[in-house]
């Protein structure tokens, strides 16, 4: 019989070939669904069971397990999947998309659910490859950009791999981790060498998970995609990223620690990470502000909100990594929901910039509603799933005394407030552009794709102690106690479920009031204070363009510089460079080459090879 | 089954809110007269503009969501309220987190701008464009004073706040917490939408701002919602400062001395544009806020 986890991982990757050499209309979407639909389905089943598996190919032996953090980071990548499943059904006209985006999913799970760097490193290329032909048949300047920041990222990750094995000589994790857990007291390995590791880990997980100054492929490569797929890519495939830091501190935590020891009471090398994850959400987050496309939106509040997982895992207390695992989550859901919503505003309307669009939410209320939830999340209003991992986020950062980091979160809270809202009123209120007119709901399967991802938002945030109950168990201990709905910290106290009755109280009084009153007329649009001038349907009423041009205006210090427009230089140069060499070198003249000959024989010669 | 006492509290908390909330509406406009040596209006002057717009004839309404915004406002300011330990009333308190009344004081906006933005009035947006980017400004110096309130009293729970303060002394004796309250009380001008920072509704620029398309009960909901808004925020100003109190009247008395500096600070300064609050609010809370907080690490 074929192991169950095969089948989890692998069952993407068969629907989608199939669908793809098929390529029959209705049959490909069928298949795409059932193919996400068995990774979620078999989990669900395993759920509190613990495997493992091996096979050997080619003289390597792939080892894979599932534990109750690779289930946990699998199964949020399944529910994603099958979310984007149900989105692409609407969305996605081609059986190239099919192949692909279910390729990646299965390189998603084999990264969770490999035991060791072998599979790990083979199926994280699998993911690279996949979402790289994604946007590759969309735009090829930023698959490009994607491309070479992935490569390097790849390239990093081999070097630390090989490092590691040529040092202990294994490549499952469990092997690995022992030998440097027993090597802190020894110091075999230079420090020197621990942290080259630690850095080229760092760079190759840092690609992924986004973070700054290693976040610029991440807008393009959002947004120039098939947006349904987007929610998979920012939902799950970012969390790669995040994962591979946990990851670092499974393997190496006692090493780095005694390697570089402490600073000011926090361990350095987290220390570091939390400061890269403090830097990448209010970076992130001020770039999301002042974007004009709904898609580079998005894209950078993914790289924000990725940032607080970092920021959490570099508190390196047990509290920082049950917020960190429990913003997994969250992200997931809400994140994963926002690119659903985008996916059929777009399908909807044929619109991608917030000028050209306004006024919606009469014309898809449930899609509008389903937005309002995940902007609720994002921003953290109680009880919302996104609330609960915040605030585990909040009390984390506090009580481990890094207060400049802790100020970050609330200066990129106050940000993600403000990006939501943008998108809030730029898509759905304000005066309708008149092309607009005929936009209907969004279809059936986007919905349900929706409402799956949805549904998790409520049910963590009103009962959060589900998700931390379980996180407790991956970290093998009380970490938040409490019950289902309140979450206890040694110093704080959350329950969620009474913050919900005491909103339900607040809402009932109001909505009392507000019943009380007269009767209310409905007025269109335009039938509103002008200051005395008369407005018609021509005036446009809605600020549509630059709607936070202020804070351009405070900031405009800091945007001069980018690290996009960085990057884009240094690759100019570097080509300007080759072109200059090739010019001077290849320049068509026999003279030139012969000279280029007798140097080479002349230098030869010297060297005594002749 | 039912606890008849937190419920009988509950109501009784409410009413007393918003009553002692009106009145300090009254209070403002009525000291601000003075200082401009105006008569004023009388002090219950907000209850009867309250009941006159609640009793109006006809109101008008712009969508769902216009009608829900001001109700979500004012349902999360009571939600907010409910977990402030008030003088020797505990009510939700037991389960009250900073942090967590800290966001709760917030989503009221969150609820006036869902329905100024539905309106479609361009001065409602340009209110609404103004009153994030000055929650953007202020986020930064508004969480170092929370941070070092929560550094110093080493806890997060609100009813600890309070006796620790009762045993130890008030926040605002100790160096580095009275560098804290100097930050939060600017950021607090800003939360109250008091001059220098009534960026948001700047009456004389943008009518009122998220509020202009507002009338009738929607406005009568509105104002309750400032009632209750404003006893919350200088009740956990003077729970997380002041010591609290053990009885109503202490608290009045501090929630008023709240108020009156608050009142002085903005009668004295003219309003910031949006571009200078957010540079301000950058540069010297900022700064204070960091001092504050590496003081109490």
């Amino acid at each position: 019989m074929i192991n169950e986890l095969m089948i989890i991982i692998f069952a993407p990757l068969v629907a989608g070939v199939i669908a793809w050499a098929l390529d029959i209309k209705i049959l490909r979407e069928i298949l795409g669904l059932c193919g996400s639909a068995v990774p979620l389905a078999l989990l669900l089943r395993l759920y509190n069971e613990s495997i493992n598996y091996s096979f050997t190919i080619g003289g390597f032996t792939l080892q894979f397990q599932l534990s109750t953090l690779t289930w946990y980071f699998a199964v949020i990548a399944s529910l994603v999947g099958l979310a984007m499943a149900f989105g692409m059904t609407s969305t996605s006209k081609s059986s190239y998309d099919w192949l692909f985006a279910l390729m990646s999913y299965t390189g998603v799970l084999g990264v969770f659910l490999s035991a060791d760097f072998v599979g790990f490193f083979l199926f994280w290329e699998l993911m690279t490859f996949a979402s790289f032909m994604m946007v590759l048949k969309r735009n090829k300047h930023e698959s490009l950009k994607y491309f070479v920041l992935s490569v390097i990222g790849a390239y990093a990750m081999l070097i630390a791999i090989g490092m590691l094995y040529a040092k202990t000589g294994a490549l499952d994790f469990a092997t690995i981790r022992q030998i440097l857990y027993i090597d802190a007291s020894m110091g075999t390995i230079t420090k020197g060498e621990t942290v080259m590791i630690f850095a080229l880990f760092l760079t190759a997980f840092g690609v992924k998970a986004g973070s700054v100054p290693l976040h610029v492929w991440a807008p393009g490569a959002y947004s120039e995609n098939d947006q349904s797929y987007t929610a998979f890519f920012s939902g799950a495939l970012s969390k790669a990223g995040a994962y591979g830091f946990f990851l670092i501190y499974l393997l190496m935590a006692y090493k780095l620690y005694a390697e570089l020891g402490t600073f000011h009471g926090h361990l350095t090398f987290a220390y570091i990470i939390a400061w890269i994850g403090a830097i990448t959400v209010v970076v992130a987050g001020f770039l999301a502000v002042l974007q004009e496309d709904i898609r580079k939106l998005f894209a950078y509040s993914s790289v924000s909100q990725v940032g607080y997982i970092l920021l959490a895992l570099g508190l390196g207390t047990a509290l920082g990594f049950s917020g960190a695992l429990f913003h997994v989550l969250s992200h997931a859901v809400f994140k994963g929901l926002f690119w659903l919503v985008t996916a059929a505003i777009i399908l909807q309307t044929g619109k991608t910039q917030f000028k050209d669009m306004g006024g919606l939410a009469e014309k898809m209320p449930f899609t509008f509603a389903m937005g309002l939830i995940a902007v609720l999340s994002l921003a953290g209003i109680p009880p919302m799933a996104g609330f609960a991992s915040k605030w585990l986020i909040y009390e984390a950062a506090i009580s481990a005394h890094m207060p400049l980091v802790a100020g970050s979160i609330f200066l990129g809270s106050g940000i993600a407030f403000a990006y939501v809202v943008r998108f809030l009123y730029a898509v759905w209120f304000g005066q309708r552009p008149s092309d607009l007119e005929d936009v209907r709901e969004a279809p059936l399967p986007l919905l349900v794709g929706m409402t799956l991802l949805a549904i998790p938002n409520l049910v963590f945030g009103i009962a959060p102690g589900l998700v931390t109950g379980y996180i407790n168990k991956i970290l093998g201990g009380e970490v938040v106690g409490g019950d289902y709905y309140k979450l206890v910290t040694p110093t704080g106290t959350y329950n969620a479920l009474l913050v919900t009755i005491a909103l339900t109280i607040g809402l009932a009084i109001a909505g009392l009031i507000y019943l009380y009153g007269a009767r209310a007329r409905k007025i269109p649009v335009t039938n509103t204070y002008q200051s005395g001038n008369p407005v018609t349907e021509e005036f446009n009423l809605s600020i549509r363009k630059n709607f936070y041009k202020p804070l351009a205006e405070a900031l405009d210090f800091w945007l001069k510089y980018s690290w996009d427009r960085f990057y884009e230089r240094l690759a100019g140069i570097i080509e300007d460079l080759a072109d200059s060499l090739r010019q001077s070198f290849y320049n068509g003249n026999v003279q030139s080459y012969s000279w280029y000959l007798a140097i080479v024989l002349l230098i030869l010669a010297l060297w005594g090879v002749l | 089954m039912f606890d008849w006492k937190l419920i009988l509290e509950v109501i009784g908390m409410l009413i007393y809110a918003t009553f002692v909330g009106f009145i300090f509406m009254g209070i403002e406009r009525k000291a601000m007269a003075r200082i401009q040596r105006r008569v004023g209006p009388p002090i219950y002057q907000p209850i009867i503009d309250t009941l006159k717009l609640l009793g109006k004839k006809e109101s008008v309404s712009h969508g769902f969501i216009y009608d829900f915004g001001p109700i979500f406002a004012l349902g999360a300011s009571i939600a907010a309220l409910l977990f402030i330990p008030i003088a020797n009333f505990q009510l939700f308190s037991a389960n009250a987190d900073l942090i967590v009344v800290a966001y709760l004081l917030e989503v009221p906006m969150l609820g006036i701008m869902l329905g100024a933005m539905s309106s479609g009035n361009p001065y409602s947006a340009v209110g609404v464009q103004r009153g994030l980017l000055t929650m953007v400004a202020m986020q930064l110096p508004y969480g170092l004073a929370l941070i070092a309130i929560i550094q110093h009293w080493g806890t997060f729970k609100l009813n600890e706040l309070v006796s620790l303060q009762q045993a130890h002394g008030w926040s605002i004796l100790v160096p580095a917490l009275f560098v804290a309250m100097i930050v939060f009380d600017i950021v607090f001008q800003a939360m109250l939408g008091l001059e220098p920072f009534d960026i948001v509704s700047a009456p004389a620029e943008i009518s009122m701002g998220p509020m202009v398309e507002y009338g009738g009960k929607h406005a009568a909901l509105l104002f309750t919602q400032h009632a209750v808004q404003l006893f919350a925020e200088t009740a956990f100003f003077a729970v997380i400062f002041l010591g609290g109190a053990s009885n109503l009247l202490e608290l009045l008395i501090k929630q008023i001395a709240v108020l009156f500096i608050a009142i002085f600070v903005a009668s004295i300064y003219p309003r910031f544009t949006i571009d200078q609050a957010a540079k301000f609010f950058w540069k010297w809370p900022t700064i204070l806020g960091i001092i504050a907080v590496l003081l109490t690490v």
